[in-house]
């Protein structure tokens, strides 16, 4: 189901070029005017079609919520998988360095990378990437730990196998579920991070607009005009939210397996 | 016991180093400073930044000799001045202090409250009404955005309803005594809700899970078999040991409460570290922001060893197992 609505929702992205327009006409005459029939989202403080603003988000917020998923998916793995594999001394300092990285608040981290570096779509993946990765490494490293022991690792060990062979046809594939749970948690939390720091004000630059950054301009006029909060609000919680169900479903999923034996 | 107190000591040990290298690290990484890259506007017109970043930190000395001054600095709990008002960091940050720990104080205690009961026994009867609506609506606070929440409830309570403040930590004519403390208790009253909710879905969710698979455990069935009524088998045991996963990830919860402020603090005006730290970021005040970051992680470490050492007091596995 959470699928359907995955899906659903890249189909309003790939619409929002013929959205484009309308989001960003600009009529002072109908600014803040609350939903109606011609705005079914109401207006903005610049006369804007709200609605279409906020398809015109969608394409945007998916994108750099995906990519940054993936930068810190990928980082996130090959730490904990490396730590996890070779164990000994490799396992203690990257061990240290994932604890170093847990200890921070994430959000602190995040403000002051994307703060710094020159306001882009590409700070803002890449200040998601490196600071959301510590949690995907510490669960590979325990799913690679776990592997580890299984029969079919030290068979083929015991069949004479290399490590970077062990490492693809074995563990690889296996690994292969996991990572898909990680993933799709992983594209909720990016969601939701890069619509922070554009509600923060450190996040895309303009003139792109994302859904959180239009929550960021509705704040000031939370007295007038509360469809501004409500709607993009709304479209930010269905796509986490759809992420997170679609997560823990596969979580299930694969889980199963384990459980029944 | 001892034993795994001083491992696990020991290794905390490079993890402050390496919170204080990350740390010093994101100084250099600032625009304004001769060790960041990439152009900056603020970089010219922030003459008067990069003399005094110059000043405090010592930039045109070799990198290991800055790092090392700026350790023997922080050891001796001095944290600088501040960029904004040349007033010491650590008098900013006392002044936040207090704010924010009533609000994470109190998000952290009935988030704990309210979800470890919850918990309990929704995963005490899985699959049943309670456990479906409970799950539904904790996963729906889960996937809640903190700002859209806060947004919402402010114009709800505040705007719409005007039951609560919209902002602030206390009115600005409020009166001293047992009335002031309604309007301050007032004022909290958003703001910790905002706070509380998010831990809350979690540990709930965690606790759950934890009772419903400890209740089908041989030694809860056990304890059913010696004769323990229901509630006594499902408190004494399977919450014991469903209690086990929230010690542990309890040292995560600090710098997720954390994280919380930020957005909570600049919502509702509330002066606190987490709004410090944003208007530090926004103001290139990078004493303060050094300082914050370093306090957290650092407190943060103690809370994760102090969690694990309480998991080791309870399970004997962990105390006999490998360090790290």
């Amino acid at each position: 189901m959470a699928f359907v609505v995955v899906v659903l929702l890249w189909l309003v992205a790939a619409c929002s070029p013929l959205f484009t327009e309308r989001s960003r006409s600009i009529r002072l005459e109908e600014r803040l005017q609350p939903p109606s029939l011609e705005h079914p989202c109401g207006t903005d403080d610049l006369g804007r079609d709200l609605l279409a603003r906020i398809v015109t988000a969608t394409p945007i917020s998916l994108a750099i919520g995906l990519v940054a998923a993936a930068v810190s998916l990928g980082v996130g793995f090959t730490v904990g998988a490396a730590a996890g594999y070779f164990g000994g001394a490799v396992d203690l300092a990257l061990s240290r360095l994932i604890e170093v990285m847990l200890c921070f608040p994430v959000l602190f981290l995040l403000l002051a990378l994307a703060a710094f570096l020159p306001p882009s779509p590409a700070t803002v993946i890449a200040a998601i990437g490196l600071t959301s990765w510590a949690g995907d490494a510490r669960f590979a490293r325990a799913e690679i730990l776990k592997m580890k022991e299984l029969d079919y690792t030290r068979a083929a060990r015991a069949m004479g196998a290399s490590t970077p062979r062990i490492l693809l046809r074995h563990l690889l594939p296996n690994a292969l579920p996991p990572l898909i749970v990680s993933a799709a948690f992983g594209v909720g939390w990016a969601i939701l991070a890069e619509a922070s720091l554009s509600f923060l004000g450190v996040g895309l630059p303009a003139p792109a607009v994302s859904w959180g950054g239009i929550l960021s301009s509705s704040a000031n006029w939370i007295e007038e005009a509360w469809w501004i909060a409500l709607f993009p609000g709304l479209a930010l919680f269905l796509t986490v939210s759809a992420y997170n169900l679609l997560a823990e479903g596969l979580r299930t999923v694969t889980t199963q397996g384990g459980r029944n034996a | 016991m001892t034993a795994y107190i001083l491992r696990r000591l020991f290794w905390a040990v490079p993890t402050l180093f390496g919170i204080s290298v990350i740390v010093f690290l994101l100084l250099h990484l600032a625009p304004g400073s001769p060790g960041a890259g990439g152009a900056d506007s603020l970089r010219r017109a922030s003459g008067r930044a990069a003399e005094e970043m110059r000043r405090q930190y010592g930039l045109d000395r070799p990198l290991p000799e800055q790092f090392a001054a700026w350790i023997g600095r922080v050891a001796r709990l001095d944290l600088g001045e501040s960029f904004a008002d040349h007033r010491p960091v650590s008098e900013r940050i006392l002044e936040a202090l207090p704010h924010t720990l009533a609000l994470n104080g109190l998000a952290l205690f009935f988030a704990l409250a309210l979800a470890i009961p919850l918990g309990v026994v929704a995963g005490g009867s899985p699959e049943s009404a309670f456990d479906r609506a409970s799950g539904a609506v904790l996963f729906a606070m889960y996937s809640m955005p903190t700002f859209w929440a806060a947004l919402l409830l402010q114009t709800l309570f505040a705007v719409r309803l005007r039951w609560l403040p919209l902002y602030g930590t206390a009115a600005d004519a409020a009166p001293a005594g047992l009335a002031g403390l309604g309007d301050r208790l007032a004022h909290l009253a958003l703001p910790v809700a905002c706070l509380t909710y998010g831990t809350l879905a979690f540990v709930a969710r965690l606790v759950r899970s934890g009772v419903a698979e400890a209740r089908t455990a041989d030694y809860v069935i056990a304890a059913r078999a010696r004769g323990a009524s229901r509630g006594q088998a499902l408190w004494r045991h399977a919450f014991r040991n469903a209690l086990l996963p929230v010690i542990t990830l309890f040292g995560l919860l600090l710098p997720a409460l954390l994280s919380g402020s930020v957005i909570i603090e600049r919502i509702f005006a509330w002066p606190g570290l987490g709004r410090l730290y944003l208007d530090s970021i926004l103001a290139r005040d990078y004493p303060v922001i050094l300082a914050l970051s370093l306090l957290s992680a650092v407190v943060t470490l103690a809370a994760t060893l102090l969690s694990d050492i309480a998991v080791a007091a309870v399970d004997p596995r962990v105390r006999d197992g490998a360090a790290g």
